[in-house]
């Protein structure tokens, strides 16, 4: 076994939860189709635009493309809220925090800027998923899945762009001290 | 109706195997990212080749519905290059707010919310980006089977492939833990 240790590693094994979560993936291709996730915030601001400005919803094409609220995309977003509720209060062992730890080595404690860091990267990686067409799951692995070359390709770059990105923001600080 | 109680069910045990792998956890994410944890990844990679397989199968019986989406040279690359950006930056990708949120991480409350304001930003430009710069490179929805000939090829020249890159990462990644505990 890679930990010896099983009591300081509280996740699963990777081998069995990728096989877990295969698993999921072909139940969703046979009874729906290609999983998304980054459609169910279209979707859901689809469902406000309606009530709030419904001329505005009518008139833009990428609110037309996608289904309101009452549709599976906003169904299966709103179950992995649920799923990871469930989990998180069903393992002792999984830490739960605001802020990961190796955030507060290089920014500090303060909460604010975390949160508006989250919440601009938030805007740029749901900019970059309705411009492809999708997301980690939407286009990455249900794409890939699906052996389309735009999953393949969409793959490659978040993964060497987010790799550099976390280096040039954390990089320092992960070679300083243990961050565990 | 149906359908809602599929996702619903879907989500839920997706959000539920992604929080048990830590990939809920920006902190785990930036490890990854960072080469120091090689579990995420290589998960990733794993599930992609044998839902590859799996669905190959599924196909073969009927079963399923599949729709690739196109490429597009700029569009896909760009937008790529500006979701890594994002994903380095929180460890949060769209998916994983959700399930983070309903976890009880507040700052993927605040990614979540930040997703919405840019799906909003997106949907709105949409009329005017989407001619510029995903339709002038558009190859179509082009798939690996349509490099090697044979579908069965394909698959397996993927799931080979997924399965290298499982390994690699094994191999070029870090392991802290297993440095630790011995």
């Amino acid at each position: 076994m890679e930990y010896p240790n099983k009591q300081r590693i509280p996740y699963w094994n990777w081998v069995p939860a990728a096989f877990a979560l295969s698993g999921v993936i072909l139940f969703i291709f046979a009874t729906y189709g290609p999983p998304a996730s980054s459609s169910g915030f279209v979707s859901l601001l689809k469902g406000f635009f309606e009530w709030a400005a419904p001329d505005y919803v009518a008139a833009k094409a990428h609110y037309q493309s996608i289904p309101g609220p009452g549709s599976w995309v906003f169904a299966f977003v709103l179950g992995m809220a649920i799923g990871g509720f469930i989990a998180g209060r069903t393992s002792r062992d999984i830490p739960v925090r605001d802020m990961p730890p190796i955030w507060v080595k290089r920014f500090g404690a303060g909460r604010a800027k975390r949160y508006a860091a989250t919440f601009f990267g938030g805007l740029l990686i749901l900019f970059g998923s309705r411009l492809a067409g999708g997301c980690t799951l939407g286009l990455f692995i249900s794409g890939s899945t699906q052996l389309a070359i735009s999953g393949i390709y969409f793959g490659v770059v978040i993964f060497a762009v987010a790799m550099l990105t976390a280096r040039l923001i954390f990089g320092k600080v992960s070679e300083k001290e243990d961050i565990q | 109706m149906t359908n809602i109680w599929l996702g619903l069910f879907s989500g839920i045990a997706f959000g539920f195997v992604i929080q048990r792998m830590g990939a809920t956890d920006a902190h785990r994410m930036a490890r990854s990212h960072l080469m120091l944890d090689a579990d995420i990844p290589r998960f990733m990679v794993l599930a992609v080749a044998l839902s590859a397989v799996g669905l190959f199968g599924l196909q073969s019986v009927g079963v399923g519905r599949i729709l690739p989406l196109p490429t597009s040279i700029v569009a896909t690359g760009l937008a790529a290059v500006i979701f890594g950006i994002g994903w380095g930056l929180t460890g949060y990708c769209p998916g994983t707010t959700w399930a983070a949120a309903g976890e009880g991480r507040l700052d993927a409350v605040f990614a979540l919310l930040g997703g919405l304001a840019g799906a909003a930003l997106f949907a709105h430009l949409h009329e005017m980006l989407i001619p510029v710069l995903y339709d002038p490179t558009n190859a179509g929805r082009i798939t690996l089977t349509d490099l090697f000939g044979h579908q069965a090829v394909a698959v397996a020249a993927l799931a080979l492939g997924f399965g290298l890159c499982a390994w690699g990462i094994g191999k070029l990644w870090r392991h802290d833990n297993v440095e630790k505990n011995n």
